[in-house]
């Protein structure tokens, strides 16, 4: 068994260097982690669904919210515009009935 | 590429655990960083699991990726190689498990000084059995640095054992 030529020297690395059997407990330590890590990975899913489901609800609720103000303004704006026009109408037919009357008074002169 | 193939995490761990952990230990020098090493590695697989193709690709894959993280930890805990040495020799080469091979142990211990990419390429080689080619496509390096590794790691080794084991080579 000597180390004089490399193919015995080659011989005892081979030998030297088989594989040794896992350190018992090493396959359980090994599911016991990937269990934990499914499970926290399962939560972390959960918890990013819970997240994506409550950032929809909110964005819709502040949608919607800024939609129904906005709807809101155009109505105040629609009843003012109407208002105006009413209130030039008036005018328009006090001006009309002034008119008349300044006609008939210059026919009677 | 056999995509019949279906990867069964539990099973792999069975077929694979003892090779793992062999390179990491032979790697690292460390059995508890070994351990570690193994555990992440086979954590790792299954966060892969569903791009595995084959059985032989699962091999090449855990090969490679057992190499990638022992070298990191090795980066990382800067582990001199003759406290290495040491450390093997008294965990690993006596108390764990009794070896019939002496001579082999301490070659092993030996082994465990060397610069690890040269211990690398002959981990692969000697526990593996990989060829060079083999070896260059799991280091992911070029064939002609595994072949130097190769040379100069056993030529060192070889010095090493030289100086180191005299009482085997004259006794026997």
């Amino acid at each position: 068994m000597g180390l004089e030529s490399m193919d015995d020297f080659e011989c005892e690395l081979q030998q030297g260097m088989l594989r040794r059997p896992a350190p018992p407990g090493l396959k359980r330590k090994i599911m016991a982690r990937k269990k934990a890590l499914d499970s926290e990975r399962t939560h972390h899913r959960v918890v990013f669904w819970q997240r994506l489901a409550a950032s929809i609800v909110l964005c819709g609720a502040v949608g919607g919210g800024v939609s129904w103000h906005n709807i809101q303004e155009r109505r105040k704006g629609e009843a003012a515009r109407e208002q105006v026009m009413v209130a030039l109408r008036i005018a328009s037919h006090l001006l009309n009935q002034m008119n008349e009357q300044l006609a008939e008074h210059n026919e009677e002169k | 590429m056999s995509h019949d193939w279906q990867p069964d995490f539990e099973k792999l761990v069975d077929e694979h655990q003892s090779m793992v952990f062999s390179l990491a230990l032979r790697m690292s020098g460390d059995r508890g960083l070994a351990e570690e090493i193994a555990q992440d590695v086979f954590l790792e697989l299954d966060r892969n699991l569903g791009r595995i193709e084959s059985p032989e690709h699962a091999l090449n894959w855990l090969r490679r990726v057992v190499m990638n993280r022992s070298a990191d930890a090795l980066r990382r805990q800067r582990v001199r190689g003759i406290d290495l040495w040491v450390e093997m020799d008294e965990n690993h080469g006596a108390q764990y498990e009794p070896r019939s091979n002496p001579l082999g142990a301490r070659l092993e211990g030996l082994l465990a000084t060397l610069p690890s990419p040269q211990r690398a390429a002959l981990v692969l080689r000697y526990q593996e059995g990989l060829t060079p080619d083999e070896i260059a496509a799991t280091l992911e390096s070029p064939l002609a640095t595994v072949k130097s590794n190769l040379q100069r790691g056993l030529k060192l080794l070889r010095a090493k054992a030289e100086s180191h084991l005299k009482e085997y080579i004259r006794g026997t």
